[in-house]
């Protein structure tokens, strides 16, 4: 097409249908920063008739939007046009262009509807999702609606969420001729036959495509789904296979007298075994501080307290440093006007919600909700322990002052439930109101996104949790896909909690002060997850469990779970990951990890980065100088893995 | 795998928080109480097997974290229930005015043809009680679903909820079989053991497959 001609086009596109705050989650060929980004995802017509999906990033919609010209649509180009770019005005405005994603219609193949209807993937290839939008505002429902209006579709029965467009008049005609010859239901007078006659009449096309792909799934995953009927003839087989390969659907079916989706998936490097370390000692933790009280390693420290917790004796102490109420390098003396000014400052909160009267509760609806569930949840809240057990306990008192006081403290965030559950083992380590508040809030500003309205934060996560499941354990992943609970819903008490609900106090003690060293990545969190759940993989898998059975095993193993193993696996796990060839940009990101793709990290400034990410994982604050000095960094060895080891004191303390 | 049951139900419990979701669930499925229950997070179930009219019918019962806030993850599991208890608490009047928000939910996130019932719990307290039980039965009047004043601590009328509901459910399901397979071999078609591994959907469509 000539570049003229697309000119002549473009004053005729239109905009069909319109969904704003779409995310880019993955396009092929796309360089990183255009991912994450938002934009609105269209169905277009162009002036020839022709249509196609398209998504604009928000930035480049105050660009006339006559700049849609047909070679930039396709998708696999784009990459390639962008290196060409030097940075003048022109190609500005062309690398701006150049960020459309455009999908004739005419070559999609199939698309699917996943994450709860929130996130969409097309495909113009079998066997490939191309690009993977996520809808922020609402779901993809009225998106495919729309869609629907303008492509032919049926679903697959083996994927309910996955559709394929088909050419209705060639299509409708082979697949009515090969379930005439399949013939299978006859025998059986049911109402299988029943309905599937009556059904016809009514509705030819997608019933004839439902029956097919229940055929599909005797074929992929045996015949337990039909009651009976056991035996798929050869013939039968050899059809469906032809036939699949007509709707070129995504997956690459082999004939090997029985049928399998085979996918190839490079193997990760053998999990090293890393050994747990002691915790944290008194003496420890008293040589890391100088004389005025100043915790001078603070690497060290967090190294220290990853590698092996904290013990009991200082917790108290230490907690309030990871929580940040007490900064890393403040004296003794500075933390006592530190903590008198907070106590001051938690007082005149709780004074607010403590002096209002009957009369105002009941005009401030808002208020007397929170403070009702807080109630409730305070009076089931660790009730077993012998702290919080019994009939007038003070301690839920306290529980329910620093709840109502946090209400007063982020009135937007409010109270959620599970909140109780976060604060409960920290009044039971500071047994102080003042201490256990602002550790509460500390931790709570690391969680604070689990609790979100609209639940996205925890959605992110969820996401971000079956992204690294499938890196790292890819075939209890694909397990999980096609036993629908691909979502992981079934981790989010795990994840709202933080784990609270399946430890006792002690070892919640131990999980969590390992976790708030943020060492040694970001979202480690998640690969706990994965790490219990890699633990599990062969129960699930060999026993088959489906849907309810998944959710049911994972609530069970609730107070089964053993806290060093699982610390010991995830980070094993971790350096798996890490150090695989094909580890990808995706996970990277989560992991908190450079991309290799991004423009700023090109190969001379390679040398630098390593030091960078340590600073940015580091105290961050500008006396971490002080103690870069005597920052030395050693490498430990395990099982052939090389583990940093920050200083030479750290070096000295573990060995 | 030996069928240990005609039927299998799947049953949801939903209301406001604190109401007594999980202590109705273990009363029926434990027969027990415990004062000092823990507030759900998230979704989890237990099953019970039930004797009715001479069949087996294993319900699985869902019990749903109950603050809006997580509506958007709960709701996920209401599709393919097949019945829904909707539970409010008599000493709270808030939670009896949020049956209407919850059956609205309903309506956006269960299939059409799912059986309801209202229970109001905790009616041993009745020196706390906020809603009386005629605003209950007037509610369940409007909205033509079945109702009754339950106690998880008591044991009372919690076994007649379930068994009215799956009693219900029961008779909807070989009517609507009725209508759809003229000539029944077995009386009644009947959902196996494996599919309660499938995708949920409208529990009406298992049943008929197409």
């Amino acid at each position: 097409m000539s570049s003229s001609s697309v000119d002549e086009i473009t004053e005729q596109t239109k905009d069909l249908f319109t969904q704003d705050g779409v995310l880019l989650k993955a396009a092929m060929g796309r360089m990183v920063q255009d991912l994450n980004s938002i934009g609105m995802l269209c169905i277009v017509q162009n002036g020839d008739g022709t249509k196609c999906i398209e998504w604009r990033p928000n930035d480049l919609i105050t660009i006339d939007s006559d700049t849609q010209d047909q070679e930039w649509a396709v998708v696999n180009t784009i990459g390639r046009r962008q290196r060409t770019l030097s940075g003048n005005m022109t190609s500005d405005y062309a690398t701006a262009r150049a960020r459309i994603i455009k999908i004739p219609l005419e070559d999609l193949k199939t698309f699917r509807v996943t994450r709860n209807n929130q996130q969409m993937q097309f495909s113009t290839k079998p066997g490939v999702w191309q690009t993977t939008f996520y809808f922020q505002h609402g779901n993809a429902e009225i998106f495919v609606a729309y869609l629907k209006n303008h492509v032919k579709t049926a679903k697959t029965r083996h994927d309910r969420n996955t559709y394929v467009v088909v050419e209705p008049n060639i299509e409708t005609q082979v697949l009515n001729r090969s379930f005439a010859e399949l013939d299978i239901f006859t025998e059986n007078t049911t109402d299988v036959v029943w309905n599937l006659v009556s059904n016809f009449k009514q509705r030819p096309y997608e019933t004839t495509m439902e029956a097919f792909s229940k055929l599909t799934d005797i074929v992929y995953y045996g015949n337990e789904g039909m009651n009976g009927k056991r035996d798929v003839s050869e013939e039968v087989a050899d059809l469906l296979t032809k036939s699949m390969s007509a709707l070129e659907d995504s997956t690459t079916v082999t004939r090997t007298g029985e049928y399998e989706v085979v996918s190839v998936k490079p193997t990760l490097p053998p999990r090293p075994c890393i050994p747990r370390g002691t915790p944290l000692s008194t003496e420890k933790w008293e040589g890391l501080q100088d004389t005025e009280g100043r915790v001078t390693e603070v690497e060290g420290v967090k190294q220290l307290i990853f590698r092996g917790g904290v013990a009991h004796s200082i917790r108290q102490s230490v907690w309030k440093y990871l929580l940040d109420y007490y900064p890393w390098r403040m004296t003794h003396s500075e933390l006592r006007s530190l903590q008198r000014k907070r106590t001051e400052e938690y007082f005149s909160m709780k004074l607010q919600w403590r002096s209002m009267t009957d009369g105002q509760e009941a005009r401030f609806s808002e208020y007397r909700d929170r403070k009702s569930l807080v109630e409730k949840d305070v009076n089931r809240t660790d009730r077993t322990h012998p702290f919080f057990a019994g009939d007038n306990n003070p301690n839920l008192i306290v529980l329910q002052d620093i709840l109502m006081t946090y209400v007063m403290y982020n009135f937007d965030l409010g109270y959620v439930q599970g909140m109780s559950d976060i604060l409960a083992p920290l009044l039971l380590l500071m047994g102080n109101e003042v201490d256990s508040f602002w550790c509460f809030v500390g931790f709570m500003d690391k969680i604070a996104s689990n609790f979100d309205m609209d639940q996205a934060g925890m959605k992110h996560q969820l996401l971000q949790l079956q992204q690294l499941l499938l890196f790292a354990s890819p075939e209890l992943a694909q397990h999980l896909q096609q036993k629908d609970s691909g979502n992981m819903y079934f981790c989010f008490r795990w994840l709202l909690v933080w784990f609270k609900r399946e430890f006792s106090h002690r070892d919640i003690m131990r999980l969590w002060e390992v976790l708030w060293t943020g060492l040694p990545c970001s979202n480690f969190h998640l690969l706990v997850c994965v790490a219990i759940l890699d633990a599990e993989k062969d129960i699930f898998i060999s026993k088959d469990y489906g849907f309810t059975e998944i959710l049911k095993h994972v609530n069970d193993l609730s107070m089964c779970l053993d806290v060093d193993r699982i610390l010991s696996s995830a980070e094993g796990i971790y350096h798996q990951v890490v150090s695989a060839p094909h580890l990808t940009d995706q996970i990277r990101i989560i992991l908190g990890i450079p991309p290799l793709n991004t423009t700023t990290s090109t190969s001379s400034d390679e040398a630098t980065t390593s030091q960078s990410v340590q600073q940015a994982n580091g105290t961050g604050d500008g006396s971490a100088e002080a103690a870069e000095r005597d920052m030395e960094e050693d490498t430990l060895e395990y099982d052939g893995i090389q583990i940093k080891i920050v200083t030479k004191t750290v070096w000295a303390l573990l060995a | 795998m030996a069928k240990t049951y005609d039927y299998l139900f799947k049953l949801l419990l939903i209301g406001d928080s604190g109401v007594g979701k999980t202590s109705i669930l273990f009363r029926f499925s434990e027969d027990a109480f415990n004062i000092s229950f823990i507030s759900t997070i998230g979704i989890d179930f237990k099953i019970r097997t039930i004797d009715l009219d001479g069949k087996k019918v294993k319900l699985q019962i869902w019990d749903t974290a109950g603050q809006e806030r997580f509506r958007t993850i709960t709701t996920a599991y209401y599709r393919g229930s097949m019945g829904i208890m909707l539970v409010y608490d008599v000493t709270n009047e808030k939670s009896f005015e949020n049956i209407k928000n919850w059956i609205r939910n309903i309506e956006e996130n269960a299939s059409a043809d799912v059986e309801k019932m209202i229970l109001g719990n905790k009616c041993d307290l009745d020196s706390k009680r906020q809603v009386s039980k005629e605003r209950g039965e007037q509610l369940a009047i409007e909205y033509q679903i079945k109702f009754v004043e339950t106690s998880a601590k008591d044991s009372l009328n919690v076994e007649y909820a379930f068994f009215t509901l799956a009693r219900d459910i029961k008779a909807k399901m070989e009517k609507k079989q009725e209508a759809s397979n003229p000539a029944p071999r077995t009386g009644g078609h009947q959902l196996r053991a494996n599919e309660q591994q499938r995708k949920p959907t409208s529990w009406l469509s298992r049943c008929s497959l197409l």
